[in-house]
């Protein structure tokens, strides 16, 4: 269901692809689809109306900037969107201070904390651990277990009913390590004893980080806890468990926006070492369901500059080795083509397993080989004749059967844009029928 | 419980019943909408884009109609606002996306098309529709109590789930609901993995006054329930419960695990677990289990949390198997069966 989801909000992308003007139908279709992306990633329904909202208007009234097309232009915007959201990154210094775990039943604090414990043990602290979980049974055990693993001292009494009680005799007895961090027990925002008690850890602890723990799989209600906890104790990071399921996170995306605070890190395993700093755009992409928007963008902003392909040129027919040559070294500056093409936009574009790497070698070799021709032939095909030919093969190292492959080759691509100006669809090259004509050749 | 969704659900209602009301408003300004056919008796088509022209009534209808009871057809255009308005209730209450999608249609179904007799409350009307949509999608419980009374004891139930949704402390609420019920119990501490849950179980148990089956952190699962199973034979007890680590759908080994597990305890129900404020992610997670360790009955915990219940209804509908238990807080007793009749009463009564 979640790949059909993506694949629509692909083709929308994709109607916008053409298009030269903002067409105001296209960007709602889009924005509507947007929409069940996120709801479906669990992000908040109120929060997605007003992103959708700033969206929509932003698409519609501003500028296109020069040199993009729409496509661009809206996918820009979204991600701009999206990032704003999420951006403010919780900052993480290697100093002494007190990390404050708060969260729901469930959510993974206990094992948060020893993976957290083990994350800044690794950068070299002196780290400590207090098990203020007085209720849930087993809850010193694991942590206990946890830390001896890693060698980290935790300190806790399961006999202990009094959670303060614990967390004071603890940070006395460990007052010479520099981080120590404070595990509670789950609790929830209707619990009013319990989230007395954490506002009272707070105070005790001097907590320097209150970090909210959050189960990627957390829904709609993510926002209403986040808001309590913020109440509670000022939450200001989040850090995301369990998204190594299926779960998108989204309920998170809505605590940070909540919370006005960032997302620290990320636990996605069940070893001890499975935690990871942030990632802002690693984490949208998921949201979306699809390849990564940001480097999408960038890419095809710095490869795609008007000096390095003279598409009016190619338009008119005026289409040269040279121009060739520009062309495979732009496609080459973006990566491999098989991540370029996972990266575009392009819808139930399909191509073969196989022909992405036969392609990017063979890419490879045609540039080496016009590498050995002189200006005249790259201005001027033509003038290549059989002696020409074993020439070019001799300085390239190639047969001159590959060198007869690449001009057919090249006449195909002629061929293609003559085409394509002929049917006079856009204005723009076009990737898709270039890549059928392409792997046509292999 | 539920709270949430019902102030929803009762304000969407409202807006529902007025929209409708609305159209109905000027009765004498707008009589039949039948057009003149000749058609023989039609029936009313249930869902249509212009459901006005598919009513055909024939001469004698149309005029007793006219003359006795003037209807009116619930159009399309009349209830599109108030459903969008439901949908987004429904989503907000952490209804899935293809779940919500589900009942809007049904809804939808139900209401477009419909003749609405001039005295016959638009409420009724409208609240009959969501609680068809509803039940639909809940569908009826299940009495664990009366499973074990017509099967061969012991009958032996497994739990599972992804982690931290509470499958440990369901087990333990279980056994205390059957031990007050009367029936003899045993715990088996197939969570072998996590570091504390062999203590976790062993420590309810013990407070409960029942017998758990455990072997060391580490052992194999399967093992540690075949022991339980054989111990439950031996000492003639009623129930069987399975505990389990909590494994991702995504990791194929431990989905394994599970299935050996299966096949060496041989459980007569196995019962999913998830907790009620898990949003879209419910939906999938719980197909997945169903179609690789099947499942069939759910336990629903964590339902405490000022918590809108949609989890409930996403999971019925996905994998179609009745609820068994809510979890409603961290007490032993803090545990209800489930039943849907009652719960879609409750979220629609009142003003």
């Amino acid at each position: 269901m979640l790949d059909n989801l993506s694949s629509s909000l692909k083709d929308a992308l994709k109607k916008l692809a053409g298009k030269t003007v903002v067409d105001r139908a296209a960007v709602d279709e889009l924005v509507k689809d947007l929409q069940r992306a996120l709801i479906s990633s669990d992000v908040n329904v109120k929060l997605v109306m007003e992103l959708s909202k700033a969206i929509r208007t932003r698409s519609l009234d501003e500028q296109l900037p020069k040199g993009t097309n729409v496509r661009e232009h809206v996918l820009r915007i979204v991600y701009q969107e999206l990032v704003r959201l999420v951006w403010a990154s919780t900052e993480v210094r290697l100093e002494p201070q007190t990390i404050l775990m708060a969260g729901l039943q469930g959510s993974g604090k206990t094992t948060t904390t020893a993976k957290l414990a083990r994350y800044f043990q690794k950068k070299g602290m002196k780290v400590a651990v207090i098990c203020a979980d007085t209720f849930r049974p087993g809850a010193y055990d694991q942590l206990n277990t946890l830390c001896t693993k890693i060698h980290v001292p935790c300190f806790g009494n399961p006999a202990e009913k009094d959670a303060i009680k614990i967390t004071r005799e603890g940070l006395a007895a460990l007052r010479e390590h520099e981080l120590i961090i404070v595990d509670t027990q789950g609790r929830h925002a209707l619990e009013a004893d319990l989230i007395q008690e954490i506002i009272d850890l707070n105070i005790l602890t001097k907590a320097t980080h209150r970090w909210l723990v959050i189960d990627a799989a957390l829904g709609q209600q993510a926002s209403e806890q986040a808001k309590r906890f913020h109440e509670a104790i000022g939450i200001d990071g989040v850090i995301i468990t369990k998204m190594d399921g299926t779960a998108k996170g989204g309920g998170a995306m809505s605590a940070v926006a909540e919370t006005k605070s960032g997302i620290a890190f990320i636990g996605s395993g069940e070893t001890i070492e499975d935690l990871e700093r942030f990632d802002a755009d690693g984490f949208i992409s998921r949201l979306l369901g699809m390849g990564d928007l940001k480097a999408l963008y960038e890419k095809a902003t710095e490869a795609m500059n008007a000096d390095d392909m003279d598409v009016n040129a190619m338009m008119k027919g005026k289409f040269t080795l040279r121009d060739m040559y520009k062309q495979l070294e732009a496609l080459n500056k973006m990566g491999p083509l098989k991540q370029i093409m996972g990266m575009l936009p392009l819808g139930n574009m399909e191509l073969p397993e196989g022909v992405y790497d036969v392609t990017s070698t063979k890419m490879l070799r045609y540039r080496i080989i016009m590498d050995s021709m002189t200006p005249g032939e790259l201005d001027e095909p033509t003038l290549i004749n059989s002696s020409r030919m074993s020439r070019i093969a001799h300085g390239s190292g190639a047969t001159p059967d590959e060198v007869r492959e690449l001009l057919k080759y090249f006449k195909t691509m002629q061929r293609t844009l003559k085409g394509l100006r002929g049917a006079g669809s856009g204005g723009k090259f076009n990737m898709q029928r270039l890549m059928k004509r392409f792997s046509g050749q292999q | 419980m539920f709270g949430g969704l019902r102030d929803r659900l009762q304000a969407a209602r409202n807006r529902l019943s007025s929209s409708i009301g609305a159209v109905v408003a000027p009765p004498a300004a707008e009589p039949v909408v039948t057009p003149p056919s000749s058609v023989a008796p039609g029936t009313p088509a249930a869902t249509s884009a212009e459901p006005v022209k598919t009513a055909a009534p024939s001469f004698v209808d149309k005029v007793k109609v006219l003359v006795l009871e003037r209807e009116l057809i619930v159009s399309d255009k009349n209830i599109a606002d108030a459903l969008s308005e439901l949908e987004m209730t429904l989503l907000e209450s952490d209804v899935a996306l293809p779940v919500t999608d589900a009942i809007i249609v049904s809804v939808r179904k139900n209401l477009v098309g419909k003749h609405r007799k001039i005295g016959e409350s638009v409420d009724a009307m409208v609240v009959s529709a969501l609680k068809t949509a509803l039940l639909d999608v809940l569908g009826k419980g299940f009495d664990l109590r009366e499973y074990i009374n017509t099967h061969p004891r012991p009958v032996k139930i497994l739990f599972t789930g992804v982690n931290g949704t509470g499958k440990t402390t369901s087990v333990a609420k279980i056994a205390s609901y059957l031990h007050k019920q009367g029936f003899s119990v045993v715990i088996g501490a197939g969570d072998t993995y996590r570091a504390g849950a062999i203590e976790q179980i062993a420590v309810h148990a013990e407070r409960i006054g029942i017998k758990v089956i455990q072997h060391k952190e580490g052992a194999d699962p399967s093992a540690v329930l075949f022991d339980t199973v054989q111990y439950a034979i031996s000492h003639k007890i009623d129930v069987v419960l399975a505990d389990t680590a909590g494994r991702f759908h995504t990791k194929s080994n431990l989905m394994n695990q599970l299935d050996k597990i299966k096949r060496v305890m041989k459980p007569d129900l196995v019962v999913y677990v998830d907790e009620a404020v898990a949003g879209n992610d419910a939906v999938i997670r719980a197909a997945e289990f169903d179609r690789t360790v099947g499942a069939d009955a759910i336990v629903l915990t964590k339902a405490d949390m000022d918590s809108r219940g949609g989890a409930a209804i996403s999971i019925a509908h996905t994998i179609g198997k009745p609820l068994m238990f809510l979890g409603v807080g961290q007490g032993y007793d803090d545990i209800i069966p489930f039943d849907p009749a009652g719960v879609v009463d409750e979220l629609l009564d009142g003003a």
